[in-house]
Formats: structure tokens, sequence, C-alpha cells
């Protein structure tokens, strides 16, 4: 595998992987925000306190606890910017449908389980796909800064080394191609599945 | 109105909200295999009435009493976007344990009862707003309820689906034994297919009179009804 391919599928994996984990939280947080008054006030706080923290700060953090030659920064870095993205969205969701589709659950008695996973995830897809593709790129650009600060492998590693090494035509090689994924990703990929994920809410 | 038949009543609702009195004191009670509608002006607590027949809504004070399984179909449908009109008539069937062959046989009654079979495989927003009424009155009706509540079903229908919904509402009273109660403005068709009316007052609202429309004359029901109106509409309190 040639070295721009290994670099480029590094970023990749770790601004996915980040990007899954964040989700998944965002998701189960969302999940905790229908259970009680309380855990929806939780959630709010904790929504209103992550929005507040500087990706700065976690790149510092994850870099001091886990050491620059370790994976971890770059992924628990690009969760860490996907999940107030993607809580957000599901948050402001949540607050618009809930109270009817909840409503309707009771008249249809449906479980409480399946009242997350059937009703109120579905009702959210549209905003979570628009606000999962801002995540991801997101995840990616944020992702790379991790790598430039402490990791070995991925883009940002790459464009850090060549910086070091003071030679602007690897910077700015590694650079533009991190647009051009960016674009690709976005365009080719994100673009598609967000006009899917909405088209029911375009029709109605 | 007293007797064993007697599916829903409902004894001195009062309801308020942020110090406003909507409901004051009112009491109805229906028949099984009757159409109910209850009427009366903006404002008057008619979906609030209904929110609390429906057990959605808990009355400040007073009680009501339901013999049997009620549900209720809500103003703005409530149709999943994402899921087939067939498979919105089946939700309230897929967490119950209910074979698949009875599930779809189930929804194939109620498109049929309701007229609207060959829309099944569509979603909702390829639909016309009278099938997708109709789709939701579905859901609610394979569930077996005794008691049928529906919030404004004919609003925002022409007056060919107004009418056959109406009288699908009717042949399901009539054919099914089910109690039906509707809130709507269309007096026109409501005071044809209903046994009886209730007209509620302006807010804090009573009952201001009920219409035994059985006993009425088909073509002496709409002047009875608007007659009643009027009363309560020269009653206005002033603002």
């Amino acid at each position: 595998m040639s070295r721009v391919a290994y670099n480029t599928l590094v970023t990749l994996a770790r601004s996915f992987a980040g990007f899954t984990i964040g989700f998944a939280v965002a998701v189960g947080l969302g999940l905790l925000y229908t259970v009680s008054e309380t855990t929806r006030g939780l959630v709010k706080a904790l929504n209103t306190i992550l929005q507040s923290i500087s990706v700065l700060i976690w790149i510092v953090v994850f870099v001091m606890l886990f050491g620059v030659l370790s994976p971890l920064p770059p992924v628990l870095v690009a969760a860490s910017v996907s999940l107030p993205i993607v809580l957000s969205s599901v948050v402001s969701g949540l607050e618009s449908s809930s109270k009817r589709l909840a409503e309707l659950a009771a008249v249809l008695e449906v479980p409480r389980s399946r009242y997350f996973l059937d009703f109120l995830l579905p009702s959210l897809a549209p905003s979570l796909a628009g606000a999962s593709r801002a995540a991801l790129g997101v995840a990616l650009r944020i992702s790379v800064v991790a790598e430039a600060f402490g990791a070995s492998g991925g883009i940002g590693f790459m464009i850090s080394n060549y910086y070091s090494l003071a030679e602007p035509e690897g910077v700015f090689g590694w650079g533009m191609l991190l647009v051009a994924l960016m674009i690709a990703l976005d365009k080719g990929v994100l673009e598609h599945l967000e006009v899917k994920a909405s088209r029911w809410r375009v029709e109605t | 109105m007293e007797g064993g038949d007697i599916t829903l009543k409902a004894r001195g609702i009062w309801k308020s909200f942020n110090g406003l009195t909507v409901l004051a004191g009112v009491s109805l009670s229906v028949r099984r295999g009757e159409v109910v509608a209850i009427v009366g002006p903006n404002g008057s607590g008619k979906t609030t009435l209904l929110r609390i027949l429906a057990g959605l809504e808990a009355p400040d004070k007073g009680e009501v009493e339901a013999r049997g399984v009620v549900k209720i179909v809500f103003q703005d449908n409530l149709l999943l976007p994402w899921k087939r009109l067939r498979e919105n008539i089946a939700l309230g069937l897929l967490y119950r344990r209910i074979p698949r062959r009875e599930i779809a046989r189930r929804v194939e009654w109620a498109a049929r009862l309701l007229n609207f079979v060959e829309h099944l495989d569509k979603y909702p927003w390829e639909v016309s707003g009278g099938t997708a009424r109709k789709a939701a009155i579905a859901r609610v009706l394979v569930l077996d309820p005794d008691i049928l509540l529906l919030d404004e079903p004919l609003a925002g229908l022409d007056v060919a689906t107004r009418r056959s919904l109406m009288e699908s509402l009717y042949n399901v009273a009539k054919r099914e034994g089910k109690t039906v109660v509707v809130v709507d403005h269309n007096f026109e068709v409501v005071s044809e297919y209903s046994d009886r009316v209730y007209v509620l007052s302006h807010p804090p609202a009573r009952i201001e009179a009920v219409i035994d429309l059985k006993s009425i004359p088909k073509s002496e029901r709409l002047p009875a009804l608007y007659r009643s109106l009027s009363s309560i509409a020269s009653s206005r309190p002033q603002d």
C-alpha cells in the first residue's frame, strides 16, 4: 500500500471511529433524555457544557492521558467534536416531536423501548443525517489536528512532519489531499445519504 | 339517560388551563353503537373534553367512566411518514404478539371498511388528506376499540370525502357495534349521520343543549342544530 493511501485510510478510520462513538453516545443520551424530567435536565446541562469545551482542550487532555504514540487521541477528539453536534440535533428534535409522538405511542400501547427505536429515532432521521454530515466533516478536520499534536501516521501527522522538515510542498500536498478527501466524502457520500434520509420530510 | 348499554359516561368534568376555566361541569353519556357529535364555538373545550374522555388529560374535577377500550384519533392524523399506510395501520398490533397473517387480515379489513384499500402500499405523503385521515382511523380500528373518539375528522376534506368518511364511521358504529364520538365543525354532515349532538356553550363551557337527532326528520336536523348554535352565539360573553 502506498504511503498516501495508508495515511489517508488511517485518518479516515480514526475519524469514522470517533464519529461512530460520538453518534452512539449522542443517541444514548437522547434515550436518557426521554426517561424523566431529571434525566432531561441532566442531558440538557451536559449538552450546554459539551458545547462550551474547546477542541484544543480535548486534544491536549487526550494526548496527556494516552501519550503521543497512542492511536486513541485522534479517535477520542473526533468523538468529542461529533458528540455535541449530533446531541444538539437529537435534543432539539426530541423537544419538537416527542410530546405528540408520545401520545400516539400511548394510544397504540407501544412499549417504552420500542417507542424510542420505532418512533422517536426514525422521526429524527432527517435532522440526524444533516447533523451527522456536519459532524463527520468536523471530525475529519479536527482529527488531523490531533494527529499533528501527537500520533503516528495519518494526514495530520504527515503535515506536521513536513512542517518540522521545513518542506512546504509536503505540507501543501497533504493539505490539498485533505481538502479533496473532504469534498469527495461530502459530495460523493454524505449529501446523498442526507437527501435519502430527508426524503419524506421534503415530500410532506 | 340511564341504562346498562351506556359505554361512556362523563360526570361534572371541570378543566382549567393557567387559571382559565375551559370546561365547567360537563356531563354526557353515550350508548353502545351510537354516533354522538360534540359541537360548539371555537375554544369551547371540545378537544380538551375529547382528550379527557380518552384519558390523555386528567380533569380537575369530575370523572369519566368507560366500559371497554377507548381510543382516540388525533386531528393531525400523526401518521409516521417513513412508513407505508399498511405499516402505519399495523403499528399498534406489532407489539401484541399477534401473528403476521392476522395483522395483515385486520389491516385489510379496516381499509375495506373505510374504502381505501388501493392506497395501502403508499406513503402518507403520497395520498390525499381524506385517505390519510381514513388510515389514521383504521390504525385505531384494528385495535378493536369499543369506543372511538375522533377529533375533527372532517376538517380539511372536500364535501364528497366528508360525507363518505362520516358514512364509514356510521357503518363502523352500526355494523360493528362501536361507539363513535365525533368533535367537528361540519354541522351539515355531522347532523346527517349522528344520533345525538351535544352542544357546548362558550367557555367556561357547559352542555348548552342535547339534540336527539334520531327523533327529528332528516330535513329538520340541520335547522335544529343551527337554532341551538345561534342561541349560543347570542349569549356570547362580551370581551
